[in-house]
């Protein structure tokens, strides 16, 4: 009992000193080992500690240096922004290139655009997926996984092999040069994705959840409705942010199918790279400008993110 | 909550979406007309970004003469060759005019239609002579060249005006320091200036226009005789050779060197010369240390005189149009407004008389080259292959970056024979 006791308030060190009464005290002391003990695995927590925190400020500088030098590019004068070797922080701070961007005709217009084309695919992409998620979680039957494997397959497709009959099937039903018919094209992108993923949040859920819900008066769709989504909400932040980062990306699509009326603002980022020239302070410019709102999304959704994403951890 | 109830929710959420998306219909942009509405005088033109510029004033001049509406479809130049691709294919086209570089040209050639009424007698005159030719296709004049382009020397008259500069070079060289005006000159000043980290030229391994415009100067027609690769003859090998030889007086990396690079070391001052096109002339920034120091000269000639491989980018009106009218309207302003494009940023236009309108006044110092460019007896276009663009980026930059590593010519254009004879079968 005693020794129980000390087990439970020492972590087992006790236990192993009772176990072992023949051990030389003289040679070493049981409360110097301890406290050498101690000292060491502190020690070692530092130096692990240390080296996380190196390995993370390298990962940070790593996927945040791009975007830093993107940002201090766009605020250089013409000149900086070539010189050879290149600088990293503007000789000279401008907004200059923020101006001449934004002021450019048709900008305004495809933000707006690729606003309403990335907001439409989310929707039309979690309308989807989350019905047909859930139906091959929840009824496992042959068709289903037939499904699941079928979306993937869609994904090894190049985008180029569909993109140009796309653009074409749009034209042929009076669709061209909308943003709705980017908006289905880019569900085609996002559509399989967000099924997997949904599917893995609906394998976390415990059928048991839905089963008390179903006792307490629940219909099925009313269990879904009331149970299994809040509980998945999470999940279904991340589908979302991921079908509206591929929209908002996409490039092929956007040009191969767009022109006045629905261009978005990938192509016209591209457009600052012509035959002539590549105007890289405006560019980078109208880039760390339309980066702003899938920052401040993400930001704004970072808890369900995070919750989301530790959603499938659980599940084993 | 009831099935009933859920069912209800669902389709509120439904009818709600197809709101937003029948709303969407008409995106930010504006209720364009798209091309098919056959009669009506909007046009929408479709141009490379770099190119809109300088169809802008002839659009605004277009509308106030002919009352003809343009909307521009701004696309990369990258992306362009696939977006014409996917609508000329389906046959069903959002535009009633595209802007077409010159390579395109014979791929499209089935897709456009003639427009012969452009091209009188008095206009075949105004155009430049090789780009008259390329605009025919199986008889037909098939696109107007809205602008074109051609290489030009580019020069630091600073450096080439400096006393001590001056003096050095006629002690070394035996002769005065000038602009080049043959390439054993262009050579000696590129060694001269290659000193105290700068270079005297740059070797742009990334691109081919450069060495083929020494094949057309040697006398020899660049990489097609008619249906026979020529690519390893004399003319080509020598070519290939002296290119090569200038790298020792170029920066490093030359295999990586491309246009905007090239560029890039010019207006950093980092080079003393450049061949390069002659719009780079009025885009130097104004706060680049060579701002106000440069001079330009024509292309250098060899023995068939001189030749460059001149830019143009060609207005086509696709047969799939249903705006015809507008669309030829609108051609026809482009050649009579042509000038209106040397007023734009990117300062170029197609007809002779437009360039030498603006040639004497301050700030067109590069028309001058850039005419007699355009003029000289040994300029061509590119062979007309629906190829070419697949012979450029398949065989001819490769080629020339391993050559520029210190690959063996004669090898190299041996086995680009090879690739290119596989290309065309």
């Amino acid at each position: 009992m005693r020794v129980a006791e000390r087990i439970k308030h020492d972590g087992g060190t006790a236990a192993k000193a009772a176990k072992a009464p023949s051990a030389p005290a003289a040679v070493v002391p049981p409360r110097k080992r301890r406290g050498v003990n101690r000292e060491g695995l502190e020690a070692g927590r530092r130096s692990t500690r240390t080296l996380l925190w190196v390995l993370l400020a390298a990962a940070m500088v790593l996927y945040g240096f791009p975007f830093l030098y993107l940002l201090f590019t766009s605020f250089k004068t013409p000149i900086d922004t070539i010189a050879v070797p290149p600088t990293i922080l503007p000789r000279e701070w401008t907004l200059e290139n923020y101006t001449s961007a934004l002021g450019r005709n048709g900008v305004l217009a495809s933000f707006i655009n690729s606003i309403q084309t990335a907001v439409i695919s989310t929707v039309l992409s979690l309308v989807l997926a989350v019905p047909a998620a859930y139906g091959i979680t929840r009824y496992k039957t042959l068709s289903g996984r037939i499904f699941i494997m079928a979306a993937l397959v869609t994904r090894m497709v190049p985008p180029v092999a569909i993109g140009i009959p796309l653009a074409s099937m749009m034209g042929s039903v009076g669709l061209s040069d909308t943003p709705i018919a980017l908006s289905i094209a880019h569900t085609t992108i996002s559509l399989p994705l967000s099924i997997w993923l949904m599917s893995s949040f609906f394998e976390a859920v415990p059928k048991d959840l839905e089963e008390a819900a179903t006792v307490d008066g629940c219909s099925r769709l009313g269990a879904l409705w009331r149970v299994v989504i809040p509980v998945v909400s999470g999940g279904i932040a991340v589908t979302a942010i991921f079908a509206f980062l591929a929209s908002w990306n996409e490039f092929l699509f956007a040009l191969l199918m767009t022109a006045i009326r629905s261009q978005t603002t990938p192509v016209v980022i591209a457009n600052f790279q012509t035959q002539f020239g590549l105007d890289w302070g405006s560019m980078t410019a109208l880039a760390a400008v339309y980066s702003i709102p899938v920052i401040l999304l993400t930001l704004l959704l970072q808890r369900k993110i995070v919750a989301g994403m530790t959603l499938g951890a659980v599940k084993g | 909550m009831s099935t009933r109830t859920f069912i209800s929710r669902l389709a509120i959420g439904g009818i709600c979406t197809a709101a937003a998306l029948a709303a969407s219909a008409c995106g930010a942009g504006g209720p364009a007309n798209t091309s098919g509405s056959a009669g009506t005088n909007t046009v929408n033109v479709l141009v490379e970004a770099g190119g809109h510029a300088v169809l802008t004033g002839v659009a605004e001049q277009c509308k106030q003469d002919a009352g003809v509406n343009v909307n521009f479809v701004e696309l990369p130049y990258d992306g362009m060759f696939n977006r014409l691709s996917s609508e000329f294919s389906s046959g069903n086209v959002s535009f009633d005019v595209a802007a077409l570089d010159s390579v395109w040209l014979p791929s499209f050639k089935d897709a456009v239609q003639p427009i012969d009424e452009i091209f009188t007698e008095e206009a075949k005159k105004d155009i430049f002579p090789a780009l008259v030719k390329e605009a025919n296709v199986d008889g037909h004049f098939i696109g107007l060249p809205a602008w074109t382009n051609a290489e030009i020397i580019l020069y630091r008259k600073d450096l080439f005006e400096d006393t001590k500069n001056k003096a050095d070079f006629q002690a070394k060289y035996g002769y005065e320091l000038a602009a080049p005006t043959t390439w054993k000159q262009y050579q000696d000043i590129s060694e001269f200036f290659t000193r105290d980290g700068m270079y005297g030229t740059d070797v742009k391994g990334g691109v081919e226009t450069e060495w083929l415009a020494h094949v057309l100067q040697a006398g020899s027609p660049m990489v097609l005789d008619g249906d026979k690769v020529v690519i390893d003859n004399a003319a080509h090998k020598e070519a290939l050779d002296f290119y090569v030889g200038l790298a020792k007086s170029a920066p490093s990396g030359a295999a990586q060197v491309d246009w905007a690079a090239a560029q890039n070391l010019f207006n950093q001052g980092k080079t003393a010369m450049t061949r390069f096109w002659a719009h780079a002339y009025r885009q130097i920034p104004a706060d680049s240390p060579v701002a106000g120091e440069v001079g330009t000269a024509p292309m250098i000639a060899g023995s068939a005189g001189i030749g460059g491989v001149p830019g143009p980018w060609y207005l086509t009106v696709p047969k799939a149009t249903k705006n015809t009218e507008a669309a030829k309207k609108f051609v026809q302003c482009a050649y009579d407004h042509n000038e209106k494009g040397i007023e734009s940023n990117l300062g170029l236009a197609s007809r002779i008389s437009a360039f030498e309108k603006y040639q004497d006044k301050e700030g067109y110092e590069s028309f001058g080259p850039l005419i007699e460019t355009l003029n000289g007896p040994a300029t061509a276009t590119r062979p007309a292959t629906e190829k070419w663009q697949q012979i450029v980026d398949t065989v001819l930059v490769p080629m020339l970056q391993k050559a520029v590593a210190g690959g063996d010519s004669a090898a190299l254009l041996a086995d680009a024979k090879k690739q290119i004879e596989d290309l065309l079968k």
